[in-house]
């Protein structure tokens, strides 16, 4: 007795304990449910968007490039409706602009038409045929910063849905889904019945779908399916059939696009149809949602004829209960998929760029904001740089790589292109595969930069215009440099020959190691080191003597920091991917803007701009001009390194500085020069774009002088003379014999005599370790 | 031997140092080839503005004058990726920056100015007043 009574007490406790349980349980399933529901929604990937292209009357563009980008933007050739289309119209084209929100405010829809002469716009006009000063295009989405996951989508209203939509949706899935209370009991019996007669049909409620993919993870228990039915339960108790119905297609999973999964039938339409979710036909819905039930099973680029038999499927269900009439269901199947061709981008065509983007946004941003924010990023990509950049590099590796057949792994390269006087990175390339998300060299690999160093030795020279110009004349004879604590350095030229006494500009136009090392070295290593931080080298190596010749590793981005602040004029202006950030609306958050800090005085970075000239029109760089003609003018450095291992090419147009760097990953000699394969990379890129020429103003410190080449002395009417800038008061006083000078005379003789010591002054520095 | 070194060197170097000063007065044709830094034919000189950046111009001057500083300085920069060796356009930019109380970009931006005017001696004055202003607004 007592023990039964015991018994019962036992039994009382332990069914309060799990009563408790199962109320502490459901307290807290429902906690998760609102907690989830509300607070983390969706998150949204930030959005990065190219440069807008702007048209205006005399921008360079042909009709072909502007349709492609048209097309790139998803423009329809003759299309119709408000936006989003454009016409050719005999010469020039017809734009219907779409409506966008920039960082200064929302632009609405606009009709414009483009003339063109000479591959210029020579004129834009609106539909009432007035003049349009400026015509902004909307931006190329490039990419997103995503979720765990890698979930993309793009958030629509339930009253942007079309019905025929979420009627072919619920005749689809959940015939009763606005009478239920999140779980369906004759569902779930038909469900098992026909699991049992092979005819597979889902027993789950939209409701029950949306919790299972919410919150859930997916295996396969009884505490799983309990939790379901409780938390579906719960929805329905805290929110109504428009709140969870709206959600259900925003969460949706309906495809994979390479690493980048496409949630919700906003971002569907977009990927599937290129069009927003209202313009989706009957047929293009039914599509939709017959995916859901397997979006890889029934994927209709892979198996469209699958795709097509489950789309119609549906369109019969949905005849079936009144959803669609049997006109609807009838002219819906006989359509065509539809589907536009996959353009498999993945989370990004540009993952390089992207990469860039992302550690310039990290200092500002945290992370988990721009993975659930939905900020929007608008950069400075342009496109059409980019695709330039790709083609030049892709097609010269392939290439070298076929002539060279030094196997696998094969030779890689890396390209940045950047503005020279804004800053701004227009296209970047971080390996032979631009589509792989991977290694980015352009940022990441650091590499002897060879030669790129020599314009900092020369822009230090010419900072001291007392001893130093373009026609001073350097000692290219052989030599060892001796240092306490540093192993000897006897540098070689690239050809193993010595050259006598070199003018200045041709030393740097022919790239001599022998002249350069030793005007390094009466300059000062320290000395170069600071000028080559001043243009914007970040790091400090020791101050090897070596180091002149390039033995310090730094990234082609590095590189093309220095090389920004000379195509500047000496105006240090940081490279800079992202112009601003709004917010999901429109909000402007951050603005990065335009900075220049001035570096050095303009007539030196003049003077090593006019010899950085040299190197194209006469130097190591000649091969230029196969592609580009010589009235541009290109300013540039060649470099290679010991036996070849990295071949580089940094230089600028009017417009543009562009840096190319080719190697192998694991530092194999490559038997590539700079001049002989970084060079083409440059040109052909640079070709593309129809560069502007470099015209180099002088500053009003600088003056001209007329010099004879054979002796550097004032030439006017010497075989062969050039005009050369010098800082006021620094060119040559006397007049060379064929000039009929008088001190010719004897500043000719003094050379001869020079000439007879050279052997003597390389003897004595050996000997004195100079 | 070592005395003859001496005395070759030094003449050597003495022929490298500026004698007297004799300016060439040949003006005999040449066959001179125009130096690849030499100035472009239309030279330095300020042309006016497209339509298209005096249409940005104008709606960033609205902004700086009704205080919308961020705005005008974006809308600058917009202009400036359109002709950006224009020093009106820097000038401008320079402009903003001051009244932005951002002295060492109004000062940095000014030079920048300066060095794209060529001979146009008004701006000229514009920026050497507006780099004079930054540089007391920084103590300098």
């Amino acid at each position: 007795m007592l023990r039964s009574n015991g018994f019962v007490r036992l039994l009382l406790v332990v069914f309060l304990l799990a009563g408790l349980a199962l109320a502490a349980w459901a307290l807290f399933l429902d906690f998760r449910v609102r907690h989830e529901f509300e607070g983390r929604r969706f998150a949204l990937p930030a959005r990065i968007y190219a440069r807008p292209l702007e048209l205006h009357e005399g921008l360079k563009l042909k009709p072909a490039e502007l349709e492609q980008e048209l097309k790139a933007l998803g423009y329809k050739d003759g299309g119709q409706g408000e936006s989003g289309w454009y016409r050719k119209t005999g010469g020039g084209l017809e734009v219907a602009v779409r409506p966008f929100v920039f960082w200064d405010g929302s632009q609405p829809a606009k009709r414009i038409r483009v003339s063109f002469a000479d591959a210029r716009i020579s004129g834009l006009r609106d539909a009432a045929d007035a003049q349009v000063p400026l015509a902004r295009l909307d931006p190329l989405p490039i990419g997103g910063i995503y979720p765990a996951g890698n979930e993309d989508r793009l958030l629509v209203r339930l009253s942007e849905v079309p019905p025929h939509l979420v009627r072919e949706l619920i005749a689809t899935e959940d015939r009763r889904y606005y009478s239920h209370f999140g779980f369906d009991l004759r569902g779930m019996a038909r469900a098992a019945l026909s699991s049992v007669t092979g005819h597979v049909q889902g027993g789950s409620t939209l409701t029950q779908q949306l919790v299972k993919n919410f919150f859930l993870t997916p295996e396969r228990s009884i505490t799983r399916k309990v939790n379901e039915l409780i938390m579906a339960v719960l929805l329905e108790l805290h929110y109504d059939k428009a709140e969870i119905l709206e959600t259900y297609l925003n969460e949706i999973y309906l495809g994979q696009d390479r690493d980048r999964a496409i949630h919700g039938v906003g971002l569907a339409a977009q990927y599937f149809f290129g069009k927003p979710v209202q313009d989706l036909t009957v047929a293009e819905s039914a599509l939709l949602v017959g995916m859901i039930r397997g979006p890889s099973y029934y994927d209709p680029h892979r198996n469209p004829q699958r795709a097509l038999e489950r789309r119609n499927l549906v369109l019969k269900l949905a005849g079936e209960v009144g959803a669609l009439t049997p006109e609807q269901v009838k002219q819906a199947q006989g359509a065509k998929l539809g589907v536009q061709p996959r353009a498999a981008s993945g989370t990004t065509p540009y993952p390089a760029f992207v990469q860039l983007v992302q550690r310039q946004l990290r200092r500002d941003y945290k992370d988990e904001d721009l993975r659930s924010e939905g900020l929007r990023v608008f950069t400075t990509l342009d496109p059409r740089v980019q695709a330039a950049a790709e083609r030049a590099l892709v097609r010269r590796i392939e290439q070298y790589d076929r002539d060279k057949r030094f196997g696998a792994p094969g030779l890689e390269g890396a390209v940045i292109v950047a503005g020279t006087q804004t800053g701004e990175v227009q296209a970047l390339v971080g390996g032979r595969d631009p589509r792989l998300r991977g290694f980015n060299r352009a940022l990441d690999a650091a590499r002897p930069i060879g030669s790129l160093l020599k314009p900092a030795i020369y822009l230090t020279a010419l900072s001291d215009p007392s001893h130093y110009t373009l026609v001073t004349p350097l000692d290219d004879s052989p030599f060892v440099w001796k240092a306490a604590g540093a192993p000897d350095w006897k540098p070689e030229n690239y050809d193993r020959k010595s050259h006598g006494m070199v003018p200045l500009r041709t030393a740097l136009a022919q790239s001599y190691n022998l002249s350069t090392a030793r005007l390094g070295t009466t300059l000062g290593v320290e000395k170069v080191l600071q000028t080559a931080q001043k243009l914007g080298m970040q790091k400090m190596p020791p101050p090897y003597a070596s180091v002149l010749l390039g033995a310090v590793d730094l990234s082609p981005l590095e590189v093309a920091q220095m090389y920004e602040t000379i195509a500047s004029g000496g105006f240090r202006t940081p490279l800079r991917a992202i112009r601003e950030v709004t917010t999901a609306e429109g909000k402007p958050l951050n603005h990065y803007s335009l900075s220049v800090e001035q570096a050095f005085p303009a007539e030196p970075i003049h003077l090593l701009s006019v010899a950085m000239q040299g190197v194209v029109s006469e130097g190591t760089a000649q091969a230029l001009k196969s592609w580009i003609p010589p009235e541009i003018a290109a300013a540039g450095k060649t470099g290679t390194t010991d036996s070849q291992r990295d071949a580089w090419f940094a230089g600028f147009t009017g417009d543009r500085l562009a840096v190319v760097w080719l190697g192998y990953d694991d530092n194999r000699e490559a038997h590539l020069s700079g001049g002989a394969a970084a060079v083409p990379v440059w040109g052909e890129l640079m070709a593309a774009l129809g560069p502007e020429p470099l015209a180099l103003s002088a500053p009003e410190n600088i003056e001209t002088a007329t010099i004879d080449p054979q002796t550097g002395l004032l030439g006017k009417g010497c075989p062969g003379a050039v005009d050369l800038p010098f800082i006021k008061g620094s060119a040559p006083k006397d007049s060379a014999p064929c000039a009929g000078g008088v001190g010719g005379a004897v500043e000719a003789i003094g050379r001869a005599v020079e000439d007879a010591v050279k052997p003597l002054k390389g003897w004595l520095d050996r000997l004195f370790g100079r | 031997m070592r005395f003859a070194i001496l005395v070759l060197l030094l003449m050597a170097g003495c022929a490298s140092a500026p004698p007297s000063p004799s300016p060439s007065a040949s003006s005999s044709s040449t066959t001179r080839q125009p130096a690849p830094g030499s100035p472009p034919p239309e030279g330095i000189t300020v042309k006016t503005e497209s339509i298209a950046v005096a249409s940005i111009l104008q709606s960033a001057r609205a902004d700086a004058a009704s205080g919308r500083l961020a705005n005008a300085a974006a809308s600058i920069e917009r202009a400036l990726r359109i002709e950006p060796r224009n020093p009106r356009l820097w000038n401008e930019l320079a402009r903003v920056r001051l009244q932005q109380r951002d002295w060492a970009q109004a000062e940095a931006t000014a030079a920048r100015s300066n060095s794209f005017a060529g001979s146009d001696s008004e701006l000229r004055a514009s920026n050497a007043d507006l780099i004079a202003q930054a540089r007391r607004a920084q103590g300098k």
